[in-house]
């Protein structure tokens, strides 16, 4: 068997080690057109905040290739594949004969239309380049335009290397694929309070400067800066699958079976360049995010090496982290009305609840979770309890006050598992289940 | 691998586990008097709480923790199998904490580090379950439930 793997990040790294544990000797060839290997793309705001070095952006050790006997092609970019005659031309000049494949090329950041954006100081922050570019960013300057989690992290980074930031979101609120108003709200008082000037509902209209960027155009006025950070998205980097042709889904993304097979025999697709099914959303959708990335790369890895695994499909979910002080995360849909698909008979339920410094929101479709919100000290740590409901889409409706509760553990839904035994079997769950309680 | 086994038949809910977790592995005294006056108070990686129960990690075979954590500071010894944190890269994101089926990871606020239990890994036998005075936490090896059915 001989393996080749595209794309060096959390889902390829991933499928290495799901081959691994089947297969330890043939060969894999892996791609990544990236310099630096095995960094972790979701560092890059620590290593512009200057608060991780260069070599703690790693997520695995720096001989994870060798350990895993993957023979690593880092710096190399593959530029075509030909299923007809199973390989993959590279730019090194050489093509890689293959019995199976997969195409974990990840996204690439969205740069959008606007006039000017080409001027020297405006960099977008996926690639480990970008990160560097930004680094050394010179002025005290900034824009940031986009208020996704990202953009969001981008703000702060700069902030706290001591540039001046402003925030800036065409649509109503920050975050808005991440949290409801409400949440939102939260988040958005405290990065101000942390110095950052945050504009919604205004969109960049131009970037004027005479080579070098010096100020936005908005949809009201102008803001100066020495920088811009554009985040306002990724798109999956389809164009080798594209050529190949392979399918491609509704949403941009490469549509693959349950067993993360694309349309074509013996390739396989995993992470940010997928479209999957939405557990929450209930309909095909691109969840770019890290854990999931990890899943498909493990189902991938898998079924390549000969084993018959199924993906249950995807889950969005973002932790902001210590970024803004608090913890605050969200997972599934933040509004019934992303809930694609809903008919007359969908009953839609939003259950609240808001002190000052907290917020906690779980939003239900026809009795199992589809989404929640979780801000504050106090309110994330069994929001795990949450998720693994909301993945397994149980109905919950006669368990509701025990979670909304602020002392919610798992004895308390125990018996709702046991309840849906059949979607429990892990024996981490058999083990409490076997307790009688 | 050996896992914690709780019953819940003989666990009186006298909270002994969590005292002496938090002790023995988060206190810098590392004896009862001087860690209730510790600041911040250490905290434990096993909870009792409602139905009489200690709940820590359970391990989990698959576990969402491990594929969560972006940076590999979640890890699995290969050895035991048992999953631990790797403390000195935690960047406090959460995202394990946002997926622990179990809600047993605690996101420290005070030290911006995930706490969960390891079981002891670097102490040879979970304190836990020594101090247990009714012996309702036992160490036991893993069965695999679904060869049996
Ligand atoms: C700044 C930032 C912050 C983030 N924060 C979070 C977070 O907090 N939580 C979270 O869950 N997610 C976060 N993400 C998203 C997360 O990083 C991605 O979901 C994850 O990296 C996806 O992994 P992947 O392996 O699918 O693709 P990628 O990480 O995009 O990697 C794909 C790799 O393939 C390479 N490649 C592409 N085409 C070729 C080719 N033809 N030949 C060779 N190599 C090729 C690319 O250069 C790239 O290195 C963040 C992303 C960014 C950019
Ligand atoms: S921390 Fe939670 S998810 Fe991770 S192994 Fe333990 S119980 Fe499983
Ligand atoms: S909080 Fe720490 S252990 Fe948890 S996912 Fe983040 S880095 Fe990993």
């Amino acid at each position: 068997m001989r393996y080749v793997l595209i794309g060096g990040s959390a889902a390829a790294v991933s499928a290495v080690e799901a081959i691994r544990s089947v297969d330890k000797l043939s060969p894999i060839d892996l791609f990544s057109d990236e310099k630096t290997p095995l960094f972790s793309r979701v560092l890059l705001p620590y290593y512009v905040a200057e608060e991780l070095s260069k070599p703690l952006l790693n997520f695995r050790s720096a001989d994870f290739f060798e350990e895993n006997k993957v023979t690593a092609h880092i710096g190399v970019r593959v530029r075509e594949i030909d299923p007809q005659s199973k390989t993959a031309a590279a730019d090194d000049g050489n093509t890689y004969a293959y019995d199976k494949l997969l195409l974990a090329t990840g996204g690439n950041a969205i740069i959008p239309k606007i006039p000017g954006v080409d001027k020297e100081g405006i960099s977008p922050l996926k690639t480990m380049q970008d990160a560097e570019n930004i680094y050394n960013f010179k002025g005290d300057r900034a824009v940031v335009i986009g208020a996704g989690s990202i953009g969001v992290e981008s703000c702060i980074s700069l902030m706290r290397r001591g540039v001046r930031v402003t925030l800036l979101e065409q649509l109503g609120h920050v975050l808005p694929t991440v949290f409801d108003d409400e949440a939102a709200g939260i988040i958005r008082n405290l990065i101000e309070q942390m110095g950052i000037e945050v504009i919604t509902g205004e969109r960049a209209i131009e970037f004027t400067g005479n080579g070098r960027v010096q100020s936005v155009v908005t949809s009201t006025g102008e803001i100066e800066c020495d920088n811009v950070i554009l985040s306002v998205g990724v798109r999956p980097a389809v164009e080798l699958a594209e050529k190949a042709g392979i399918e491609i889904g509704m949403m941009g993304g490469i549509t693959t079976d349950g067993g993360m097979m694309t349309s074509c025999q013996d390739i396989y697709a995993a992470g940010d360049v997928c479209e999957t099914f939405d557990i929450a959303r209930n309909q095909i959708f691109i969840n770019a995010i890290w854990p999931m990335a990890v899943e498909q790369g493990r189902i991938a890895g898998s079924n390549m090496a000969g084993q018959d695994k199924q993906y249950g499909g995807s889950v969005r979910m973002n932790s902001i982290g210590n970024f803004i002080g608090i913890p605050a995360m969200s997972m599934g849909v933040t509004r019934t009305d992303e809930c694609s698909y809903a008919d007359e008979e969908c009953h839609f339920q939003e259950i609240k609840k808001r002190t000052q410094n907290t917020y906690k929101k779980i939003i239900l479709k026809n009795g199992c979770i589809v989404g929640a919100i979780f801000i504050g000290v106090g309110q994330t740590q069994r929001s795990g309890i949450i998720s693994i409901l909301l993945r397994r889409q149980i109905d919950v409706s006669d368990y509701i006050q025990a979670l909304m509760s602020n002392n919610l553990n798992f004895m308390d839904i125990l018996p709702l598992l046991r309840r849906y035994g059949d979607k429990f079997t892990e024996p981490e769950y058999k083990e409490l289940m076997d307790t009688g309680l | 691998m050996q896992v914690i086994k709780v019953d819940p038949k003989k666990c009186t809910g006298c909270h002994q586990c969590e005292l002496w977790c938090a002790t023995e592995i988060a206190s810098v005294a590392k004896e009862l008097a001087g860690a209730i006056n510790e600041e911040p108070q250490p905290v434990p990686r096993v909870y009792v709480e409602g139905k009489k129960l200690a709940l820590q990690c359970r391990h989990c075979v698959e576990a969402p923790c491990l594929d969560a954590c972006p940076n590999g500071t979640m890890r699995r010894d290969a050895e035991t199998g048992l999953v631990y944190v790797h403390e000195p890269t935690c960047i406090a994101c959460w995202m394990c904490v946002m997926v622990c089926p179990f809600g047993i990871i605690n996101p420290s606020p005070t030290y911006k580090v995930a706490i969960k239990c390891d079981l002891c890994r670097n102490m040879g036998y979970p304190i836990c379950a020594e101090v247990c005075p009714t012996q309702a936490i036992t160490v036991e090896p893993r069965q695999d439930y679904r060869k049996v059915f």
